[in-house]
């Protein structure tokens, strides 16, 4: 698969590696490093630092009993890695627990649109959700509260000026107003971390809204 | 057999700001203590070692409290994830590849996987969807330099001007905003944001070939 060309920046990757970000954001950051070898050099580099930072600790004293409770808690013999549900085929590689959401809640929010949770709650707070869109179709002009991070999966979109690919990672500052459209001769899938419910700017994305539940 | 290796911390290079003070430098060679870590772990998955695992738990256990208690989890919760890190280097330990990372950057990723699923309390573990798991086998120079990439992390941090250097441990297992960071060093967070940025940088440069 050809290498995205928007990336998340330096910070972000940092985030992700100590593992501080929200889950969903993690999510999608998870998902564009699937396919960009760079931004996993990058997180590789990260987590190495982990790893000698970690050695460089001060001790902290364990209980007295821990290590012979964990020995009485090995098993012998190999557990089977955990086997990763099978994922649409023309979408870019996701965690197994996006491929569990689009399969588990598909729900149709309007002619060419549906959207599937993924983490936390579609009402408040920071969540993350997929966003099919047909060809041809705009999201309602609209801005946000939070953040919103995107990585896509399939497809392209255009947003102010830039087009998005397959893998591509963008992110969007709190009170960017915009009106993302599909521009892939095909439907345009992606996932979208949110701090807070998108903000509709008009009349159609103030109908429309309620019921996409974005 | 294995004790000696684990008395010792690893430490090899200069100084700088990542040795905390009264830290025993090792007389082997460079990769002793690492190479060590990865013999015990091989040894788990070979024959289900259980002295390995021991020593294992003896040098890691207690710094994974450590990293635990920093980022905020109660003292019992950390005692737990740090057990259950060490028990799942025991159930992985024929999923780790010494060409790909360094034992303590496995084990530190296990433990960062467990404690955000703890903190999600998820059913599907974060450690299973690992997106470095597609990725095909390295290449023999790229599996070598990862192999050394211990020293040459501790290189590139040493090497890393102080005042960056001091963000990054700051920040790099603490559960707080850079604001606090920015206070804690009396400086403005501009200045913290943009001194992370240049040492995640230089830290990119260096380290970059990892991929």
């Amino acid at each position: 698969m050809s290498q995205p060309t928007r990336h998340p920046a330096d910070d972000l990757l940092l985030d992700y590696g100590r593992g501080v970000l929200e889950p969903g954001r993690s999510l999608v950051l998870n998902a564009h490093l699937g396919v960009c070898r760079a931004c996993r050099a990058v997180v590789r580099a990260v987590e190495a630092v982990g790893g000698v930072l970690l050695q460089d600790l001060p001790p902290s004293e364990m209980a007295a009993d821990a290590l012979d409770r964990a020995l009485t808690k090995l098993e012998v013999g190999t557990a089977a890695p955990a086997a990763r549900p099978p994922q649409p085929s023309d979408w870019i590689r996701i965690p197994g627990e996006v491929v569990d959401a689009a399969r588990r809640g598909r729900r149709w929010a309007a002619p060419g649109v549906w959207v599937a949770n993924v983490t936390g709650d579609a009402r408040r707070g920071p969540r993350s959700y997929l966003l099919r869109v047909a060809a041809g179709m705009a999201v309602p002009r609209h801005t946000h509260d939070g953040g919103e991070f995107t990585c896509v999966l399939k497809g392209a979109f255009e947003d102010r000026g830039v087009v998005y690919g397959p893998g591509d990672f963008v992110a969007c500052d709190e009170g960017v107003e915009h009106r993302p459209r599909v521009t892939s001769d095909g439907e345009c899938v992606c996932l979208i971390a949110a701090d807070s419910p998108l903000v509709p700017r008009d009349l159609i994305g103030r109908i429309f809204q309620p019921f996409v539940g974005i | 057999m294995y004790a000696i290796a684990v008395d010792h911390g690893g430490h090899v290079s200069g100084g700088g700001v990542f040795r905390p003070p009264g830290r025993r430098l090792v007389n082997e060679g460079p990769h002793a203590a690492g190479d060590a870590f990865a013999e015990m772990i091989a040894a788990i998955a070979v024959r289900a070692d259980r002295e390995a695992f021991a020593a294992l738990f003896g040098h890691f256990a207690p710094r994974l409290k450590s990293y635990l208690l920093r980022l905020g989890a109660e003292p019992a919760l950390a005692e737990e994830l740090a057990q259950e890190t060490l028990l799942t280097v025991w159930r992985k330990a024929a999923t780790f590849d010494r060409a790909r990372a360094a034992p303590a950057t496995w084990i530190f990723t296990i433990a960062r996987n467990l404690r955000i699923d703890a903190l999600r309390r998820s059913s599907r573990p974060t450690f299973d969807d690992d997106p470095f798991d597609a990725e095909p086998p390295e290449a023999p120079d790229a599996a070598l330099a990862i192999a050394q990439s211990e020293t040459r992390v501790r290189a590139a941090l040493a090497a890393l001007p102080v005042e960056q250097a001091e963000v990054i441990q700051l920040s790099f297992f603490a559960d707080k905003p850079h604001a606090q960071i920015a206070e804690e060093l009396r400086l403005p967070l501009g200045t913290v944001k943009s001194r992370l940025r240049l040492a995640m940088g230089r830290l990119r440069g260096l380290l970059g070939d990892l991929a």
